[in-house]
């Protein structure tokens, strides 16, 4: 009770205070004109932000302007760190001629604020030291149709989607624009997202574009997603979109409010406010759609369910192959629709070709995968080489702007095939029997085999047989050695032929000297002794009986040398043959 | 006593050879299996097996058109030049390593024989001379023949196609070049699983061993 008593003490205190600064608040306002130097013909807006009980705000009348009252709203604004609820008008100011305006103050308690207007492209005198651009004001926009700001004011969310009948599976492009006011919205909890459980959904782009605007004299943040549908049945489908925001709003109703306005001190005012942080989603007007059935009639056989408008193309590479080689085949579809329904076995079989699966790899061109290219690649082989020919390629798919069934064929592709390497390479499960061109077949008859490729000559153990044989040869010639008689053989023969001349010319004297000369010579390199040295008792000793006969032929050279003796000259043959003997060796 | 030692030691060559030759020997090469396998290879689309092979097989068989023209053809589809063998080269290299090996034994054996025979005989010494020189000329053309093979013994065949030759021997070296497949190189020395190796243009590298096949293999090693 004591505790109680004192509270009621204090109110009864604070009541004046209070009392005191509602009275103050009433009063409190002020303008301000953006921009105040503007160029003839454009438009400044002045604002009045009023924190009282202002009912209605008396336009001035001020020679060459003209004002219009654009709007009023309720929000807040923030004086010295605190959060008022406030209310804003806005008027658009138009001058009519150039010069300095004086605007006074549209409450008792705000302040006159002048307006510049020039006539061109004049220097402003204020900014001639500035070389940056004055930033150009936001631009002007409406309220999409049918859309309304929630949250107090503070957002809207947009969906946009095409106004025509759609067709199933159609890929469509839908926007998702999300408003924001500047100052009420602090953040995006998460990324919209599309309602409608008849249709899928593409994600949404990563990033949503960014564009500042004025919305019913508002400063806007505008976040814009892109993403696509396609429907599932048809019928009558509605669809809208929802984003999840944190937002800056007083939780106090319209009755709390005056009260909390009626708080004369501003601390109290802001303890009172009841202006908090607010999650919340937000969701857009739902939107309906049509989703039409794809026609039955005309639909081809091999339809995948591509719906769209697309180009095709194809190619190969390389350009030239070996047969046995792979070439890549591609099918190129470019354009817009529902890609992941675009689809194409290629070739199952292909006369002349060895046929791989074919793989797809997409590339989009916009941020949903709406646009973009799918590419087809089939791996071929050519089984025999020459000019060879790839079929075109088609592909079927249904056009919502024809609103029919359309066939897309590529043109054959001609392909220079030549010979393989691989002349017996299997293809299909076959064996190719078409030899390559250019390799010579195979030997039949086999030659001898060797166990080492390394030549004879290289091989240590073959060097042993040049080596033997060398050895052999040069102990043979060492050990074979030449004759008596063949080393004397040709001074032998010259002799032989010096005594024949002789006995057949009968000079006895030279018959008999040349001889004993001669047989002198042979004993002496036979006995290794001089010549001179060589005695009758050698003769005999060594030679025996023909000793004796050649100590005659001596004596009977003497005498035809002294007393030019010619007797035995019919000896002859006989002396020839006892000389060719010695002279040949005949040993005693 | 010298006369009576020759013989026992020409006795112990003669028997160290035969036993020599008598190993058991391991793979068995012939010309027309080499030429075929090589064929083999070539169908199968691998030409640096292919050309391994026809370089085999040319060793055994340097004058047999079909290997040279298959090689030939193997290393044109292979994108690998080939340096033409100049006129001396193919005479030389007409008969085959084989051939010419038994061809420098005869001409040893002419020379000889006819050395000693101009010893011993007393006439018709025109014959031993022209034994002499007949043997000479058997021997200048083995050693010709060994002359002109003795490169392709370091031969060497790039097995896998762009093969890297790095700048040292180890697998995370820098690439020095690129080789082709079925490219002949030079080795010119190794270190554990790397070759240095040198190229027709001049470069060098090293290579790893598993990705290229000497010509002539190591003895007792089959790559």
């Amino acid at each position: 009770m004591h505790w109680i008593k004192v509270i009621i003490a204090n109110l009864y205190l604070l009541a004046p205070a209070a009392y005191a600064m509602a009275q103050t608040l009433d009063d409190l306002a002020y303008e301000t004109v953006e921009p105040s130097r503007i160029k003839l013909g454009e438009s400044a807006i002045l604002r009045v932000i009023s924190f009282g009980r202002i009912k209605d705000i008396t336009l001035p009348t001020i020679p060459g302007l003209v004002f219009e009252p654009i709007g009023r709203s309720q929000g807040f604004d923030f004086i010295n760190g605190s959060t008022l609820p406030a209310t804003f008008y806005s008027i658009r100011i138009t001058p009519q001629f150039a010069g300095v305006f004086t605007i006074p103050g549209l409450t008792p308690s705000s302040r006159p604020v002048g307006l510049e207007v020039v006539k061109g492209d004049e220097p402003n005198p204020y900014t001639w030291h500035s070389q940056q651009p004055a930033p150009a004001p936001l631009p002007t926009a409406s309220l999409p149709k049918g859309v309304q700001l929630q949250a107090g004011g503070a957002a809207f969310v947009h969906l946009a989607i095409p106004g025509r009948p759609i067709y199933v599976g159609e890929s469509v492009p839908v926007q998702i624009d999300v408003g924001l006011r500047a100052g009420l919205v602090t953040s995006v909890n998460g990324l919209p997202t599309l309602k409608g459980s008849d249709f899928t959904f593409n994600n949404l782009s990563k990033q949503p574009e960014r564009r500042e605007e004025t919305i019913e004299g508002g400063a806007f943040v505008l976040l814009t997603w892109h993403s696509a549908l396609a429907a599932v049945k048809p019928g009558e489908f509605e669809l809208s979109a929802e984003a999840p925001l944190t937002v800056i709003m007083s939780a106090l109703s319209a009755v709390d409010r005056a009260v909390a306005s009626r708080l004369a001190f501003p601390l109290l005012q802001s303890m009172y406010s009841g202006i908090a942080p607010r999650d919340m989603t937000i969701e857009s007007s739902p939107t309906r759609l049509k989703v039409l059935p794809l026609p039955t009639e005309g639909q081809p056989e091999n339809f995948s369910g591509a719906v769209g408008d697309f180009q095709v193309s194809s190619d190969v590479s390389p350009a030239g192959v070996a047969a046995g080689e792979p070439l890549t085949l591609r099918l190129h579809i470019i354009g817009a629709g529902n890609f992941d329904r675009v689809d194409s076995t290629m070739f199952g079989h292909l006369d002349h070709w060895k046929t791989y699966p074919a793989k797809s790899s997409f590339i989009p061109t916009d941020a949903v995968g709406n646009e973009g290219e799918k590419v087809f690649e089939q791996s071929l082989i050519a089984a025999q080489p020459g000019d060879q020919s790839i079929p075109g390629l088609e592909f079927t798919y249904f056009n919502p702007n024809t609103r029919r069934y359309e066939r897309a064929q590529t043109p054959a592709i001609k392909v220079a095939v030549a010979a393989s390497l691989a002349s017996g390479l299997s293809l299909n499960g076959a064996s190719a029997t078409v030899a390559a061109q250019g390799l010579l077949p195979d030997h039949r008859a086999l030659q001898n085999s060797v166990s080492e490729l390394r030549p004879l000559y290289f091989r240590p153990p073959f060097l042993i047989i040049p080596t033997s044989l060398a050895l052999l040869l040069a102990g043979s010639w060492f050990a074979v050695r030449p004759r008596a008689a063949h080393a004397t053989s040709k001074a032998a023969e010259h002799v032989l032929a010096e005594l024949d001349a002789a006995a057949r010319a009968g000079d006895s004297s030279s018959f008999f000297e040349a001889a004993r000369k001669a047989l002198l010579q042979t004993f002496a390199a036979r006995w290794q002794i001089a010549t001179d040295q060589i005695t009758v008792a050698d003769l005999k000793a060594r030679l025996g009986t023909t000793g004796e006969d050649v100590e005659r032929l001596f004596a009977i050279a003497d005498e035809a040398r002294y007393s030019d003796n010619q007797s035995g000259g019919t000896d002859f043959q006989r002396w020839l043959s006892l000389i060719r003997g010695q002279l040949a060796g005949e040993r005693e | 006593m010298r006369a009576s030692k020759i013989p026992m030691l020409i006795a112990g060559l003669a028997l160290w050879a035969g036993q020599a030759f008598a190993q058991p020997s391991q793979p068995q090469y012939s010309a027309d299996g080499l030429y075929n396998l090589a064929n083999s290879y070539a169908r199968a689309g691998k030409p640096g097996l292919a050309v391994l092979s026809y370089e085999r097989a040319a060793l055994l068989a340097p004058d047999d058109p079909d290997i040279n023209a298959n090689l030939a053809y193997v290393r044109a589809s292979a994108h690998v030049s080939m340096k033409p063998r100049n006129r001396l080269a193919r005479l030389v290299q007409a008969a085959s390593p084989t051939s010419a090996a038994w061809l420098g034994v005869l001409g040893l054996a002419l020379v000889g024989i006819g050395l000693v025979a101009r010893k011993v005989a007393r006439r018709f010494l025109w014959i031993p001379g022209g034994a002499i020189l007949l043997g000479i000329a058997l021997i200048a053309l083995t050693a010709s023949n060994a002359l002109l093979l003795w490169p392709r013994m370091h031969e060497a065949v790039i097995l896998i196609h762009q093969t890297p030759a790095r700048v040292s021997p180890a697998p995370m070296a820098d690439t020095a070049f690129v080789l082709r497949e079925a490219e002949s190189v030079t080795i010119a020395g190794e270190h554990e699983d790397f070759m240095l190796i040198r190229t027709g243009g001049g470069l060098s590298g090293w290579v790893a061993r598993a990705n290229l096949g000497a010509v002539v293999p190591p003895v007792g090693g089959e790559r």
